[in-house]
């Protein structure tokens, strides 16, 4: 992304003395703008120079690597529709080191059964937050321990003593978990130990004042391995500085902002805690820490997560399978449609209107409508024969009949040929499929 | 896309006699007529019909009469900063400046006004010396005016550069240098300054106005030019920048895309 004019105009010394070969300093700033000449052609620019060019080919918030495959930031766009979200938000669980032994271990068991499989996807829990409320720095090693031995998945290590967690740290640096949090007080033992043994560390301050300030002091120390805690904890509040951060770090190029942003839920009431995630996951958060476990709980908010962060460049799919509307039994009619979602939910919609149990057969068009798929070639005879043939429906019904979109009434001859079905065709817009159903039987 | 409706201007006879007469009705007749053909500001020019001693009392009495008819914001056009002051003192709505050029003399009147009075101001990419024949000057120029706004804190989206395009007729060799100036315009600030042409200047003693205008402003709105001044009665001009509209993704798709452009 090129700087513009103006930007690199208020970087520049404005003395107008033309020692870089242009008259004056508006005129260099536009020849740098248009790449006519080079920034060493001046001698009395400042370390804001050096700046000005650093974030003009950085990208605007770096990408933060921790634990096991977790990546926050490295994200370009306010709305997933102005392009996409790249790296789904980061869900780990709260554990905090005054557990008890056992309550722990129950912990540890509810957090390794939040795996979930649904419509064809697999979900998971990506990481376990260890706090260390206890204030003692040998029972937050001992239960990061534990957890790390119960577990792969990534880890963060969070005490405001720069000590609990080096202690921590040590036994589990291949682990690369994440730390924190590096505070006024404490960052310059937090920062040089995240450093030290290459791990990513959160900043953390009360306000974007306040952490713009630590940020600066903390890149200061040689270290650009941040995730960014703006410190507010009501819903309202981190809200408004999610959006700041993002809005910052991409619109304006701000460069103490362009790191990834981690969020905590507040929320006691589990219910109001995952409805509290859900906007943090909608909005901007890399990371969000969360004190329920539950599976009920959780599910909902990994299916939220799972939508926000597919590319709506990409049609939405259904699964290429028989589909049952209804007690299907013997004599249920077979439609074909195509497996764009639209399309096919729009049939499915009419065809459970009808109130007659039926088989849909969706074709893998890769997700294209009908039309479209039959003008790309990908709604064949041969392809829907195949299809009708891999899902069993033979075995499944009586009849022999097939019903396929009344705008590929032209397909109907080759394909009664091909599957030896008796091919009837529907009514072409889905709308009919009600009054159509009816001349059935 | 803005349209700036071009008709008030004492340079067209009706206009010109009302102003000495000091007859509203063609003023107003006007001002309805070019809001219901799709104008969203009006261009408001006394043209040399007033001696320049009662410019100052005209456009006044022109601003005036034309808020009677019409809640459209105005552009006002003149050379004369004393003339556009006496309007702005009187504009109901956030008005516009037409025009500053790149000159510091003119800088320091205008843009200071432009803050007072909430106004934007259409920076002209010209100085005393007249118009570049390149891009490249030209956008040197609004660089000038880029600077000069963020200095006098005039918000980037209420300066519109205009890079002044000249008759096709005699000065074929600027189009397609004014082109080139509207992309480079986008790339001087962040955000960007807004741009805007005279677009009939371009159709100057040319047969075929119509066509020259409205092929002219698809390929303007292209290279990213954000309002016009422009015949808003010229229906097929006016579908052209609606149907830019929707090519540039700009306004949501529906098959009454004509219509829901002239009615909002």
């Amino acid at each position: 992304m090129a700087l513009t004019g103006l930007e690199i105009y208020k970087q520049l010394p404005k003395k107008n003395c033309g020692e870089c070969g242009v008259p004056t300093c508006l005129a260099f700033a536009m020849a740098l703008a248009s790449g006519k000449a080079a920034l060493d052609a001046c001698p009395y620019v400042t370390e804001a120079a050096r700046e000005a060019l650093d974030s003009a080919s950085a990208p605007p918030i770096k990408a933060i690597k921790f634990g096991k495959d977790s990546v926050l930031g490295d994200e370009t766009v306010l709305f997933r529709h102005d392009k996409t979200f790249y790296h789904p938000t980061t869900l780990l669980i709260y554990v905090s080191d005054t557990l008890s032994d056992e309550e722990l271990s129950a912990k540890l068991q509810e957090i390794k059964g939040l795996e979930f499989e649904r419509v064809g996807l697999q979900y998971t829990i990506d990481g376990v937050a260890i706090v260390n409320d206890s204030n003692d720095a040998a029972r937050f090693a001992k239960v990061a321990a534990t957890v790390a031995e119960s577990t792969d998945i990534s880890l963060l290590l969070l005490s405001d003593n720069p000590e609990a967690v080096k202690a921590a740290l040590a036994p589990l640096v291949a682990r690369k978990p994440l730390i924190g949090a590096a505070t006024a007080d404490n960052y310059e033992a937090m920062v040089n130990l995240a450093k030290e043994n290459s791990v990513p560390v959160i900043i953390k301050a009360d306000g974007l004042d306040a952490l713009n300030d630590l940020v600066e002091k903390a890149v200061a120390l040689g270290y650009k391995e941040f995730v960014l805690d703006p410190g507010s904890r009501k819903t309202v509040e981190t809200l408004a500085n999610l959006t700041h951060l993002r809005r910052l770090a991409i619109k304006k190029k701000f460069r103490p902002f362009g790191y990834p942003v981690i969020a905590f839920t507040s929320n006691t009431e589990p219910l109001e805690e995952i409805m509290e995630a859900t906007v943090y996951v909608a909005k901007y958060a890399s990371a969000v820490v969360l004190k329920t476990s539950v599976k009920a709980h959780v599910l909902p908010l990994m299916t939220l997560r799972q939508n926000i962060y597919t590319d709506p460049q990409k049609p939405i799919q259904v699964e290429p399978t028989l589909h049952s509307v209804g007690n299907v039994n013997e004599n249920s009619p077979l439609y074909i449609t195509t497996n764009f979602s639209l399309t096919y939910y729009s049939v499915e919609g009419e065809v459970e209107t009808s109130k007659i149990p039926s088989y849909i057969l969706p074709i893998d068009t890769d997700g294209t409508s009908v039309l479209t798929a039959y003008a790309a070639g990908k709604f064949e005879p041969e392809k829907i024969a195949e299809a009708m043939v891999a899902c069993g429906i033979a075995d499944k019904v009586k009849h022999r009949n097939v019903i396929i979109p009344g705008y590929v009434a032209v397909i109907s001859g080759k394909l009664a040929e091909v599957s030896g079905w008796k091919v009837v065709v529907g009514p072409r817009e889905s709308s009919g499929i009600v009054s159509f159903s009816k001349s059935l039987s | 896309m803005l349209i700036f409706g071009e008709r008030i201007n004492g340079m067209f006879t009706d206009i010109g006699d009302a102003l000495r007469n000091k007859d509203p009705k063609p003023l107003q007749y006007w001002a309805v007529k070019q809001e219901e053909g799709g104008a969203h500001y009006l261009d408001v020019n006394s043209g040399p019909a007033i001696p320049t001693e009662e410019r100052v009392a005209a456009y006044e009495w022109m601003v005036n009469v034309i808020q009677e008819v019409s809640q459209l914001p105005l552009v006002l056009d003149s050379t004369n900063y004393n003339a556009i002051e006496a309007g702005l003192k009187v504009c109901k709505r956030p008005a516009i400046i037409n025009s500053c050029p790149a000159e510091q003399v003119k800088i320091e009147r205008v843009f200071p006004m432009a803050i007072q009075y909430n106004a934007g101001v259409i920076g002209l990419t010209m100085d005393k010396k007249g118009i570049p024949k390149d891009a490249d000057n030209r956008v040197a120029f609004a660089m000038e005016l880029v600077a000069a706004a963020d200095e006098y804190g005039l918000p980037m989206e209420d300066l519109f550069i205009d890079p002044l395009i000249l008759p096709v007729n005699v000065a074929q060799e600027h189009a397609p240098e004014v082109l080139e100036s509207l992309r480079q315009v986008k790339m001087l600030a962040n955000p960007a300054p807004r741009t805007v042409l005279g677009l009939s200047n371009v159709s100057q003693k040319s047969p075929d106005r119509n066509l020259i205008n409205r092929t002219y402003l698809a390929m303007a709105i292209a290279s990213g030019l954000d309002a016009a001044i422009m015949d808003a009665n010229d229906d097929d001009l006016v579908d052209v920048a609606a149907t830019c509209q929707i090519l540039l993704n700009r306004s949501i798709y529906a098959d009454s895309y004509l219509k829901v452009f002239r009615t909002r």
